[in-house]
């Protein structure tokens, strides 16, 4: 057993210093399942994240772009998996109950993961505005973590992400250069997609909110969301699109761009799993495990494998 | 210094786009370099795994630093085929930043991981990692989730 803490005030004075915490710590319940309800979150929406985007290797034009979706799937999975490790491992609840919460529509993922992409110009919406949106929350995450294994898993994670952001560019910029027939699909994907990007963020943070008081956000939700507004809606003005939110204010003298009142419902519904693609989207993923259950049924009574550089094949 | 010794010096600048920090010359990537003598350059690279998605961007991270160096006139980066990369290629820097950076441990032939945490040895849990260059360990001792570089030729590392 690592290190224990005589009250939750002597505990939050060594998080304020900027201790971290370790798995082995006898840290306070109420710490404990927050931050396990947060990666818990995070990890489904790696693996929604994932299926989605495997859901578009044969429909992805082009063998480059093909290829860039094969590996940001194996990406996204390859995340979530080592997310449900670090979550399993707080001892709240085994990986395999998280997976069977998550496919019967008990536990929640992001937003986004609740709107179907239907056109390839919703898949470059996504991969410009949303994994933005998403590097954006895990930046402010990792920045100040005090949960030390996630703070480790996110450094590694944010680098990929990183990476995605800057595919999400360059296809941008593509269909931004393309003909009118393609930069109309692009604004049609813009119209659908900006606003549960935006919402990604989540309302205003409260005063209480525990996440920001433990160090595990180390920003308000507002101040991202605002920093999002502020480079996405000039970017994508310059490249002659329009921002689906009439009530958008420039100030040229200050140089700010800020967004008009923001409507919370569809958030809302999403976080109820009765978004537009909740139900398809989780039926899905079900579908998808009970599909593979033969694979961890043959895992589970399968000898151990001889150590050695001759093994399995991949 | 040479125009091919400045070559190499800029091409050693550019990161790997999944591991900031670490240079693609660090991974092993550089496998020929030929400049002739009106300054026309040819880089000749080697991916990690031949469906790796970040290699346009780095030949184009390489061909942009490349074709600042002063002496040369124009640059050509290509793919090669062969020698097949494997973990053998990575510098011992490279494997020390990346197991202090990234968690992220390398390994050779059939040698136990150490856990780059507590340096207990580690043991797979999968085969399949972010990337298919990693696979995934955790760690007996410390409980870290560990991450592990393997050669995508070699079947199991």
């Amino acid at each position: 057993m690592g290190r224990s803490w005589a009250s939750m005030v002597a505990f939050e004075a060594f998080l304020d210093d900027g201790g971290i915490v370790e798995v082995d710590d006898d840290m306070p319940d109420a710490y404990r399942q927050a931050v396990f309800a947060f990666i818990e979150m995070h990890a489904n929406s790696e693996l929604m994240g994932g299926l989605t985007e495997r859901d578009w290797i044969p429909k992805t034009p082009g063998l480059r772009h093909k290829m860039a979706v094969l590996a940001k799937t194996q990406d996204e999975i390859g995340h979530g998996h080592l997310l449900y490790m670090v979550a399993a491992d707080m001892g709240i609840k085994h990986r395999r109950e998280m997976l069977e919460d998550l496919f019967a529509g008990r536990s929640r993922f992001h937003n986004v993961f609740h709107y179907r992409a239907k056109t390839w110009g919703d898949q470059v919406a996504i991969s410009f505005l949303v994994d933005a949106a998403a590097l954006a929350t895990q930046q402010a995450v990792f920045k100040n973590c005090s949960y030390g294994p996630y703070r480790r898993i996110l450094k590694r994670i944010i680098t990929e992400e990183g990476f995605h952001m800057r595919m999400g560019e360059e296809r941008m910029l593509l269909i931004a250069e393309g003909t009118e027939v393609q930069r109309a699909l692009f604004q049609a994907s813009l119209d659908d997609w900006w606003w549960p990007a935006l919402q990604l963020f989540g309302p205003d943070s409260q005063p209480d909110d525990v996440l920001l008081r433990w160090h595990i956000k180390s920003e308000r939700n507002e101040v991202l969301r605002a920093r999002w507004v502020q480079k996405f809606a000039p970017l994508l003005i310059s490249y002659g699109f329009t921002v689906p939110d009439p009530d958008l204010v420039h100030d040229p003298e200050a140089g700010t761009w800020t967004s008009g009142p923001i409507d919370w419902e569809p958030l809302r519904r999403t976080l109820a799993m009765g978004g537009p693609d909740s139900a398809r989207r989780i039926a899905d993923a079900a579908a998808n495990w009970a599909d593979t259950g033969w694979v961890r049924e043959a895992m589970d009574h399968a000898p151990e494998r001889a150590p050695g550089p001759a093994g399995a094949a991949v | 210094m040479t125009t091919v010794e400045r070559v190499r010096t800029a091409i050693a600048s550019v990161d790997d786009p999944e591991y900031p920090g670490i240079s693609v010359v660090d991974l092993g990537l550089l496998e020929t370099l030929d400049v002739t003598l009106d300054g026309h350059v040819v880089v000749g690279l080697i991916p990690t795994f031949s469906g790796c998605p970040a290699l346009s961007m780095i030949a184009n991270d390489v061909r942009a630093v490349v074709g600042s160096v002063d002496g040369v006139s124009s640059c050509d980066v290509r793919w090669l085929g062969a020698p097949a990369w494997t973990v053998d290629r990575v510098s011992d820097e490279a494997r020390q930043a990346m197991a202090q950076e990234f968690t992220v441990a390398v390994r050779i032939g059939v040698e136990p991981v150490s856990c780059p945490r507590c340096g207990a040895p580690t043991t797979e849990t999968s085969l399949f990692g972010p990337s298919r260059c990693r696979a995934v360990h955790s760690c007996p001792a410390c409980s870290e989730v560990v991450e592990v570089m393997r050669s995508s030729s070699g079947g199991r590392a």
